[in-house]
């Protein structure tokens, strides 16, 4: 990071300082986590694992958030949707809670009552209101720094720590029935001239709980937002996460993310990640296997068109022993897109009886795209599984020519044969209203929906 | 139907089809045989278009059309039809989807509507019973997990679907049990008619037991050694590919 970055960071963090919500983040942790960023300098393309990223966004981004600005009327209502942003359709069963550049949105919101679920929005009503309505509920809120954000992939979460205007807190108890259903939303409008959108998800399954996670990340199409996005998950012993996300940002967009989870004994994380939007996306994810018998299912499927950056890094910690992971990444790269994924496996000590599997497949469409899918492995323990399959190539010439001579144009069997790549993501998508919906979106982005159209 | 003249192919720079001439009449069935290595596979492609064929010489007409001046996919559309040695796998490309683009394709060329969806079906299903196929394949993706006998009857229920004008059958009876190839014989019976040229490509008699040939080949080095009627297959049988090789040496 240059010294000029660094000043305006520290000068920017400075002027909003007092106007953020300590019932957010304490402004103790809002000066830690600054402080932490500006000793360690904010990622570089010739930093090991951000090389893909693109980074410049960075240099000329706005760090104050959107969300600080009078961007409510006196009325306190916030300004409406601009036209041709539709919020997807509400899923069926599912509570829903949509923040507008990291504010909480209650116009746009649909709580619904379920046994063992507790949904907060940090940031109380000034009149103390609403933070009556929820003293009740009992949340444990880290009170340090994520143990992620001292890894060097994983800084940005301080960012989103020193500016953070609200978090969506989650929290279920018992053993229900039916998984809890929470759905967010997460809408970008300001450009980032105006400033950064900081959505936070804090994420707590006490032990034998259940949930089901759809965060959705969404901004006008041609919206050029800065989105910095922070997600805390803890999985407690034998509680089962489904986690879909799905990033749709706007056209010119900056999005990045980090997604830090620790799984207990026996608990098992389904985390599924459909990535499209935005013209420069980062996610680095890091999941601590931290409990014997715990389970990740992590698949992501990114699609890049034109200029797009879609650059995802995934670090899974196996610390506890009999630890499973398996891992599917589908991408494809065409105009002048970059799409990458750097999947790293390690696997400590006592982590005897790992089982890890890796498929990382990237799709090269366009003569001038690129791919990169990168397996990683650091094993300290004997007794370990671990199979990993990586390649990254063009269509194959044999599916296109049998659906060729089946009459078919060379485009739409192109588009096909895509579409068949990323089903291999998209088919595991447990509820089929949302499967369709992201069918949908897909073929949308594909740019064919009316030769894709019968497959939905 | 199909005139082939004096066709001259080279795969990686070796020349595979050396001169190979021959004519196939609307209606009739015509079984192109030979040994492993003779060409037989490089015609069944190079007519239905695949890349990797360098064509140095000769013409094959198609309908009074040039053939070879086609994109495989409007030879498809124009009534061409290829059953695949090896089908391919497509996973995420449901069967019943690629069945309907393929009909689509060929209906939107003859200026034609989309097929009826309900009617599509029923006609699927009723060929679908025809060979003996489960409809739960229908929803699967192309070949997917299919046996290799499985592979080559949905390369015949694509047949019956696009009902094609001519259809090249490229060794569709290897590796089908005689179960299987009563069935597949069945099924390609059923589409013999005055209209329609059927080319069989085959290594051995037993398939023409099944659909019996108007006339044989004999497919020696690149091209026809010998042509006859259903009795050559059977001389071919009792005597071996060495009869006729020998002969064209």
């Amino acid at each position: 990071m240059t010294e000029a970055l660094c000043k305006r960071l520290l000068d920017e963090y400075a002027a909003v300082r007092d106007s953020l919500p300590a019932d957010v983040v304490s402004p103790e942790r809002r000066q830690e986590a600054i402080d932490a960023l500006a000793a360690r300098g904010l990622p570089v393309t010739r930093d090991e694992n951000w090389r893909y990223t693109n980074l410049r966004p960075l240099e000329r981004a706005r760090f104050a958030p959107a969300a600080a600005a009078p961007a409510r009327g006196a009325s306190g209502t916030p300004p409406p949707l601009p036209s041709g942003l539709d919020l997807p359709a509400g899923l069926g069963g599912f509570a829903r809670y949509t923040f507008v550049d990291g504010a909480y949105a209650p116009e746009l919101s649909s709580p619904r009552e379920q046994a063992g679920l507790t949904v907060r929005h940090l940031r109380q009503a000034p009149d103390g209101a609403a933070a009556q309505a929820h003293s009740a509920a009992v949340l444990r809120l880290p009170r340090a720094l994520p143990a992620s954000s001292g890894l060097p992939e994983a800084r940005l979460a301080l960012l989103n720590e020193a500016f953070a205007t609200d978090t969506a807190a989650i929290h279920v108890s018992g053993a229900a029935a039916a998984p809890a259903c929470v759905e967010l939303v997460f809408v970008a409008l300001a450009g980032a001239d105006k400033g950064a959108s900081y959505p936070r998800i804090e994420v707590s399954l006490d032990p034998a709980s259940r949930l089901i996670l759809v965060e959705r990340h969404v901004g006008a199409d041609a919206g050029a937002s800065f989105v910095n996005c922070s997600v805390n998950v803890d999985v407690g012993r034998g509680a089962h996460l489904t986690h879909y996300r799905l990033q749709r940002a706007g056209a010119r967009s900056t999005w990045l993310d980090t997604l830090s989870a620790a799984l207990a004994a026996d608990a098992r994380y389904g985390l599924l990640a459909v990535s499209t939007g935005g013209l420069s996306a980062r996610s680095t994810t890091h999941v601590q296997m931290a409990g014997a018998g715990a389970q990740l299912a992590l698949s992501v499927a990114a699609l890049g068109d034109r200029q797009q950056v879609q650059d995802h890094f995934a670090l899974v910690e196996h610390i506890a022993p009999r630890t499973r992971t398996e891992q599917t990444f589908r991408g494809i790269a065409s105009g002048r897109a970059r799409v990458a994924f750097n999947g790293k496996i390690a696997v400590r000590e006592a982590a005897a009886g790992t089982d890890s599997r890796q498929s990382l497949r990237g799709l090269l469409a366009g003569p001038e795209a690129e791919i990169d899918v990168r397996p990683q492995l650091e094993i300290y323990t004997d007794e370990v599984r671990c199979s990993h399959g990586a390649t990254a190539g063009k269509l194959d010439e044999d599916m296109l020519f049998y659906l060729l001579s089946r009459g078919l144009s060379p485009e739409v069997a192109q588009r096909l044969l895509k579409w068949a790549f990323l089903e291999d993501v998209v088919a595991k998508i447990e509820i089929p209203e949302l499967r369709r919906q992201i069918e949908h979106g897909l073929a949308g982005q594909m740019a064919d929906a009316a030769s894709l159209k019968e497959l939905l | 139907m199909l005139k082939i003249e004096n066709l001259h192919v080279k795969v990686d720079g070796k020349e595979i089809l050396k001169g190979l001439t021959l004519a196939i009449p609307t209606g009739e069935v015509h079984a192109v045989m030979g040994p492993n290595g003779s060409g037989k596979s490089t015609l069944a492609n190079v007519l239905a278009g695949r890349p990797g064929y360098e064509i140095t010489a000769g013409s094959v007409t198609f309908q009074g059309r040039d053939l070879l001046g086609l994109a495989p996919e409007e030879r498809a559309r124009e009534g061409v039809f290829l059953g695949f040695q090896y089908p391919v796998e497509i996973p995420g490309v449901n069967n019943v989807y690629l069945l309907k683009a393929a009909v689509n394709a060929a209906r939107k060329h003859r200026g034609l509507e989309e097929v009826d969806a309900f009617e599509f079906l029923t006609l699927v299903r009723e060929k679908m019973r025809l060979m003996r196929m489960e409809e739960s394949m229908l929803s699967r993706g192309v070949n997917e997990g299919f046996s290799g006998g499985e592979k080559k009857r949905n390369e015949i229920l694509q047949m019956l679907v696009l009902e094609p004008r001519l259809a090249i059958l490229d060794e569709t009876d290897s590796g089908l049990d005689i179960d299987a190839l009563k069935i597949v014989a069945h099924g390609v019976n059923t589409l013999r008619s005055p209209e329609r040229s059927l080319v069989l490509v085959t290594h051995y008699q037993r398939l023409l037991d099944y659909i019996v040939p108007d006339h044989v080949h004999v497919l020696v080095r690149g091209r026809i050694a010998r042509s006859g009627d259903k009795s050559l297959a059977l001389e071919l049988e009792r005597r071996g590919y060495d009869w006729v090789t020998g002969e064209a040496a």
